[in-house]
């Protein structure tokens, strides 16, 4: 049971509580568990009824042949049927399974790269400095808008902004955004500009690193490649996992720049085919839901190994100021 | 601490915030319980089929569309409620962009509107399904007065023998020009009976004059009216029943002739034809300029012409005219777990039937069915566009051939594949031959599963 909520509003009961005789303590207690949960219901019905309850039912159906518009009465159970076809019978999938995994490799790392970079030059409370924060932040709170990508379709089309500023330079662009071979990079590039996030989430551990340790580097004559390397890498470090994980499960769920720059359609020639657009229309297009709700639960199973795979990493690289191990 | 709170004298405030949170709940469990009482006691409201004709009824009604058409559905609905006061309507409209996806989740949901609007690519898909009322009792008994339609009209809301859609009006697929451009170039303006080889030779001249910043024409190989409309000119179909009428040859003779018009610039390069593929009104390559001509519906003339200062024309398809025919351009179907059946099918008499309707909808959703209605609405059609539109189909009309049976389910997933493969041979990622061959094997298995 977790702990009562009025407990953790009202220390100051606390002590009455333990001094009370043993029975009473039990109900009441009992009583302000319910409270919480009471207090908690408004989230915790939207978690069952919006998230958990449907998870586990796109589970089940997923083992059924179920299309979107079927009756109930037509469902049939087909066992793994839906992953077997994934795995063995959908080039599409294998496809799509490949341009998420370009995207994210290449996205992520640039995206966090960037998003170090910055918060290292806006460190320091120089004037102006809180400027250029938000500034480089900005384009995250547009993050994942339609009308963003739409901009950026428009930029990165054949006589778009991007080609009108290379023919100052007498180069003669490609139409990036609607050529099978640069499509994904322009929305690698989309992603990697919206690196605001992380870099705030930087900014505050940079802050968080005692001055102490870079004047005693000093005193003992470390060029800012040491310091930056052994000291400021290793205190980040939590940090740069948080941003890790974070990254990696955002980047492989790209979605809308993929929809909204191919016209929901993964092209031209299912280059940005991303696998949440692949599951988006099949569920929609095709109405075949059961196989989605499968292509879904792999993608759910993959992501949490995954992450699992990155905490196990963390023991080796990932160091806690407080001294605490793991 | 800046917020430091004034304790309240003689006594712990937080025993008081106890007591009222305590008082809370108890307010708030009762209200929930009334709430919910309350929902269910509606919801038992509704549910009752009344046998009083003039009880009250609140039909829902779902349509894609713009501005303009919200307007005059609007406007004609408020005509049947005027006629029967009894009668209102939840109205929900929204562009055509994720209306499929909102209709499927309804549907999917047992919540689908009563009346809904749908078109040739999902008929099938909702017909077979079983999630559309079979309409043909109303049909025979004049509830649903079809009379005056052309019956190849009606045939075409017909799936698997049930009648699941009441076309709404007739369109047909034109090919449309930028006539501004054209005769800028001196040239002549395409006409309905050229050959697919005199367009593309023609297409060839209007790049070459205008020194290729106009592309002659937009390359519809990605588009299925085409291919429907050049298959059928050489005696063949898209759809034989359950399976694609055509042959992996055909497809890929279709890639190369318009491979042949891309290489001789008759037809723009691949990320062009591209922007277009999609459909979208907006970025047709006659309106932004890019080619002279278009591939699409003959009514969106209207909607094509806000979209550009120069005149356009519209004619048929090339190749033979008796290719196309006379396709429902939308229906109204009703949702088969509806409480209101013959209210419904009684709204959507009124609304393909009356000649005031008529007059408000004008050819927006497409030329009127009902072929009195037509004769009394298309003289007094104001806007140039849609009178050219009109006028082009009602001389078409005797050249038409017979019409095909509805598109199969999976006729979406078929559109999409022929522009994906279309594509691969456009962006050359793909010979004309093996695009074809894959094209024809996914689309069979799209149809058949």
């Amino acid at each position: 049971m977790p702990p009562s909520l009025a407990e953790a509003v009202h220390p100051a009961e606390a002590p009455a509580v333990t001094r009370a005789p043993r029975r009473r303590p039990t109900t009441a207690r009992r009583g302000e568990g319910l409270a919480g949960y009471v207090f908690l219901s408004p989230w915790l019905l939207g978690f069952l009824g919006i998230t958990a309850i449907p998870m586990l039912f796109s589970l089940v159906l997923s083992f059924t042949d179920y299309e979107l518009l079927d009756s109930w009465s037509d469902v049939k159970f087909v066992g793994f049927a839906n992953y077997h076809k994934m795995f063995t019978a959908d080039p599409h999938y294998w496809h799509s399974v490949g341009v998420t995994v370009r995207y994210a490799l290449i996205a992520v790392p640039l995206k966090l790269a960037a998003a170090l970079g910055v918060a290292l030059l806006l460190r320091r409370d120089r004037r102006g400095n809180g400027t250029f924060r938000s500034l480089f932040y900005l384009p995250s709170l547009l993050g994942g808008s339609v009308a963003l990508s739409l901009v950026w379709l428009a930029m990165f089309s054949r006589d778009g902004a991007f080609n009108a500023f290379l023919r100052l330079f007498g180069i003669e662009g490609k139409p990036w955004a609607n050529d099978p071979d640069w499509a994904l990079a322009t929305l690698i590039l989309l992603a990697v500009w919206q690196f605001g996030a992380p870099m705030v989430i930087f900014l505050a551990g940079l802050k968080q690193i005692p001055n102490e340790y870079y004047e005693a580097a000093s005193v003992d004559g470390a060029s800012r490649w040491r310091k930056f390397w052994h000291i400021t890498m290793p205190m980040l470090s939590p940090v740069l996992f948080f941003n890790l994980v974070l990254e990696v499960i955002h980047g492989f769920q790209g979605f809308t720049g993929a929809f909204v720059l191919s016209g929901g359609t993964g092209g031209p020639v299912d280059s940005t085919l991303m696998y949440t657009l692949n599951l988006y229309l099949a569920g929609f297009t095709d109405f075949k839901m059961a196989y989605a709700s499968a292509m879904a639960w792999v993608f759910l199973a993959v992501l949490g190994v995954l992450t699992a795979a990155i905490f196990s990493t963390g023991r080796f690289w990932v160091h806690y100021a407080d001294g605490e191990e793991n | 601490m800046p917020n430091t709170a004034p304790l309240a004298p003689g006594g712990s405030p937080l025993d008081h915030v106890t007591a009222s949170r305590r008082t809370l709940l108890r307010g708030l469990g009762a209200a929930a319980l009334l709430g919910s009482a309350g929902v269910s006691l509606a919801a038992c409201g509704d549910d009752k089929p009344s046998a009083d004709p003039n009880a009250p009824v609140e039909l829902s009604i779902f349509w894609w569309g713009g501005d303009a058409r919200a307007k005059s559905t609007d406007a004609a609905l408020a005509l049947y409620t005027k006629a029967h006061p009894n009668v209102t309507f939840k109205k929900t409209w929204q562009a055509n962009a994720g209306y499929y996806d909102k209709l499927a989740t309804l549907t999917a949901g047992g919540n689908a509107p009563d009346i809904f609007q749908i078109d040739d690519g999902a008929l099938s898909e909702y017909a077979e399904r079983h999630q559309t009322l079979d309409l043909s009792a109303y049909k025979d008994s004049k509830k649903i007065d079809v009379s005056k339609f052309p019956p190849s009209l009606v045939q075409y809301g017909v799936v698997d023998g049930a009648f699941a859609g009441v076309p709404t009006g007739e369109n047909t697929p034109g090919m449309i020009y930028d006539e501004t451009a054209i005769t800028a170039l001196g040239l002549a303006v395409p006409t309905t009976g050229m050959s697919w080889e005199d367009l593309i030779t023609w297409a060839e001249q209007v790049t070459t004059k205008s020194g290729g910043k106009l592309y002659g024409t937009m390359d519809p190989s990605a588009d299925y009216k085409a291919l429907w409309i050049w298959l059928r000119q050489q005696g063949k179909q898209l759809y034989d029943g359950k399976k694609l009428g055509c042959t992996a040859d055909d497809v890929a003779k279709w890639f190369d002739l318009w491979k042949g018009a891309r290489d001789r610039k008759a037809a723009p390069p691949a990320d062009i034809i591209h922007t277009a593929n999609a459909g979208d009104v907006t970025k047709q390559l006659v309106v932004t300029g890019k080619a002279a001509t278009s591939f699409l519906w003959a009514n969106q003339v209207t909607e094509l012409a806000k979209a550009t200062k120069n005149k356009l024309g519209v004619v048929a398809y090339p190749g033979d005219p008796s290719a196309q025919w006379a396709r429902a351009a939308m229906y109204l179907s009703i949702y088969k777990g509806t409480k209101h059946a013959d209210t419904a099918a009684d709204v959507i008499n009124f609304l393909v039937n009356s000649p005031d309707v008529g007059k408000l909808w004008g050819t927006d959703r497409g030329l009127s069915a009902n072929t009195d209605v037509r004769a009394a609405v298309v003289p007094g059609l104001s806007d140039a566009n849609a009178k050219a539109s009109s006028d082009f189909e009602t001389q078409l009309a005797s050249k038409f051939g017979t019409a095909p049976a509805v598109p199969p389910k999976g006729h979406v997933k078929v559109r999409s594949l022929l522009i994906t493969y279309a594509e691969n041979v456009q962006y050359a990622k793909a010979t004309s031959a093996a695009a074809a061959d894959q094209f024809v094997n996914e689309a069979n298995a799209a149809i058949a599963g």
